[in-house]
C-alpha cells in the first residue's frame, strides 16, 4: 500500500472556466461577426454553417453504445473491431471521421482509460463532444500519473489485482473503451445491451450499468 | 521549454465533475473551423488552431473557457494568415453588436428588485 | 508532380525504443512526461502528416510513421506502486524515437 504522499492533490484545485451570461453573449457576438466576415470574403455561407452544426450535433452516446452492444453480442465483429475500429464501425454504417478509431477492450486482466493530456482529443464523430471534466486540467494532468485515484473520484474501485492501461490520445488515433459485458445479460438483444452502455464507460472512468438497470 | 498545455503528470486538485450545456456559439465555432479546414478550403487546420491557443501566453490561456480559446485562436490565426485584418474584424463586431441591440434585450426576470 | 516523401517505418511492435528530447519549439505532440523514457512499440499506426509542419501551414511535407508506445507506470513515475502491470500507452512519431540502449532500464 502506498503512503499518502500525494496530499498536495488538494492544494491545487483549479476550477473550470465557465462562461457566464455575458461571456456567452460575447461568444455569440464574436462567432456571428466571424461568420459574417468569412461569408463576406466568400469562404463560407450561413447555410453551410447550419448544416455543419447539424452534422456535429448528431453523433452521441447512442453510436458508441451500438458499437459496444454489437461487439458484446458478436465475437466475430468484436475481433474485427479490435483489429480496425473504423472499419468495424463502418459495418454498422457508423462513419468515423477521424483518422482511425482504436478500440481497447476491458477484460478481467486489464482496465483501460482514455485521456488527452495536451488538449481534448476525443472520438467526436461517434460520441459527440467530450464532457467538461475530460478537458479539465485536473483530469488531463492526473490520469496519466495516478489513474486508480482518478477512477476512485469517479466512484470506480478496481480490484487491486487488475492492471490499468492509460491511453494518452495525443495524435491521430482516437480511442473507445469496450467495457466488460455485465453479468446476467446472456441472450439479450443488442438494443437492450446498448441501454447499459454509458458515455463514461466508453471513456473508462466507469463500468457499464448492471443488468438490473434494464 | 514546456508549454503550459503540456501538463501530463503535474499535480492537480479534484476533477470538476460538472456537465455543461453546449451553447449555440460554441457549435458555430466548431462548425466554422470544420468548414474552413475541409478539403475544398484548407484555410485553417486543427494543428494551426492548437498552435494558436498554445501561443496565447498563460494569462490569456487561463482566463478563457475552452471554446472561447478556440474562437480566439481562430481569429488570431486567420488575421495572421491575412484572411482579414483586425480592423475589418472589429468593424464586423460593431455591426454584429448593433444587430444584437436592435433584436434582443435582457430579461428583467431574476435580476432582483427592479 | 512531386510525390510526397514517405520514410520507411524504422520500428515494429515489440521493439524497445527511447523517446528523445529534440529541443524543438512550437506545436509538439510529444509530451514532456515521456521524453527520455523507454518503452515498447505496441502498434504501428500508419503514416501521417507531421503536426509540427501542419501547425505552421506547411502541408507539403513528408508523411511520417506513427506508433503507439507502451511504458510501465513504475518507470515513468518515481514511487509508483499500484501494480507492476500498470501501463501508459501513447502515440509517438518516428523522428522522436531511437532504439533503446541494450543496457537494462
Amino acid at each position: 500500500m502506498s503512503t499518502h504522499d500525494h496530499d498536495h492533490d488538494h492544494d491545487h484545485h483549479e476550477p473550470l472556466v465557465v462562461e457566464d451570461d455575458q461571456g456567452n453573449q460575447e461568444g455569440q457576438l464574436l462567432a456571428d461577426a466571424l461568420q459574417s466576415l468569412l461569408a463576406r470574403k466568400g469562404l463560407i455561407s450561413a447555410g453551410e454553417v447550419m448544416l455543419e452544426i447539424q452534422a456535429i450535433e448528431s453523433p452521441g452516446l447512442h453510436l458508441g453504445a451500438k458499437i459496444v452492444a454489437r461487439a458484446w453480442a458478436d465475437p466475430g465483429f468484436k475481433a474485427r473491431l479490435l483489429e480496425n475500429g473504423k472499419n468495424g464501425a463502418a459495418e454498422l454504417k457508423i462513419k468515423v471521421g477521424e483518422a482511425q478509431l482504436v478500440v481497447v477492450e476491458n477484460t478481467p486482466a486489464v482496465h483501460n482509460v482514455i485521456v488527452c493530456t495536451l488538449c481534448s482529443c476525443y472520438p467526436r464523430s461517434i460520441l459527440g463532444q467530450p464532457p467538461s471534466w475530460y478537458i479539465s486540467k485536473a483530469y488531463r494532468a492526473r490520469t496519466v500519473r495516478e489513474p486508480a485515484r482518478v477512477l476512485e473520484e469517479f466512484g470506480l474501485t478496481l480490484p487491486a489485482g487488475v492492471p490499468i492501461a492509460v491511453h494518452d490520445s495525443n495524435a491521430d488515433m482516437r480511442f473507445l473503451v469496450l467495457p466488460l459485458r455485465p453479468e446476467g445479460t446472456e441472450g439479450w438483444s443488442e438494443d437492450r445491451l446498448a441501454s447499459l452502455v454509458t458515455r463514461d464507460s466508453m471513456i473508462g472512468v466507469a463500468q457499464p450499468l448492471p443488468a438490473t438497470a434494464a | 521549454m514546456k508549454g503550459y498545455h503540456d501538463i501530463g503528470g503535474q499535480s492537480a486538485g479534484e476533477i470538476p465533475k460538472v456537465e455543461l450545456p453546449w451553447m449555440h456559439w460554441e457549435k458555430q465555432v466548431e462548425a466554422i473551423r470544420n468548414l474552413l479546414g475541409d478539403s475544398t478550403r484548407r484555410v485553417i487546420s486543427l494543428d494551426e488552431l492548437r498552435l494558436g491557443f498554445e501561443s496565447f501566453g498563460i494569462e490569456k490561456y487561463s482566463k478563457y473557457s475552452f471554446y472561447r480559446r478556440r474562437l480566439e485562436a481562430m481569429i488570431d490565426t486567420l488575421e495572421h494568415k491575412g484572411v482579414f485584418t483586425r480592423e475589418e474584424f472589429e468593424a464586423e463586431v460593431a455591426q454584429a453588436r448593433a444587430r444584437w441591440d436592435a433584436c434582443a434585450t435582457t430579461s428583467e426576470v431574476g435580476h432582483g428588485d427592479a | 508532380m512531386a510525390t510526397r516523401e514517405r520514410p520507411v517505418a524504422r520500428f515494429a511492435p515489440g521493439d524497445r525504443v527511447t523517446v528523445l528530447e529534440l529541443g524543438k519549439a512550437g506545436h509538439i505532440r510529444t509530451p514532456h512526461y515521456v521524453r527520455h523514457h523507454s518503452g515498447e512499440v505496441v502498434q504501428f499506426c500508419g503514416h501521417f502528416l507531421n503536426p509540427e509542419d501542419l501547425s505552421v501551414g506547411c502541408t507539403g511535407g513528408p508523411v511520417i510513421p506513427l506508433y503507439r508506445v507502451q511504458f510501465r507506470m513504475d518507470d515513468l513515475w518515481p514511487g509508483y506502486d499500484r501494480h507492476p502491470g500498470d501501463v501508459l500507452v501513447i502515440e509517438i512519431y518516428d523522428h522522436w524515437l531511437a532504439p533503446a540502449a541494450t543496457a537494462t532500464h
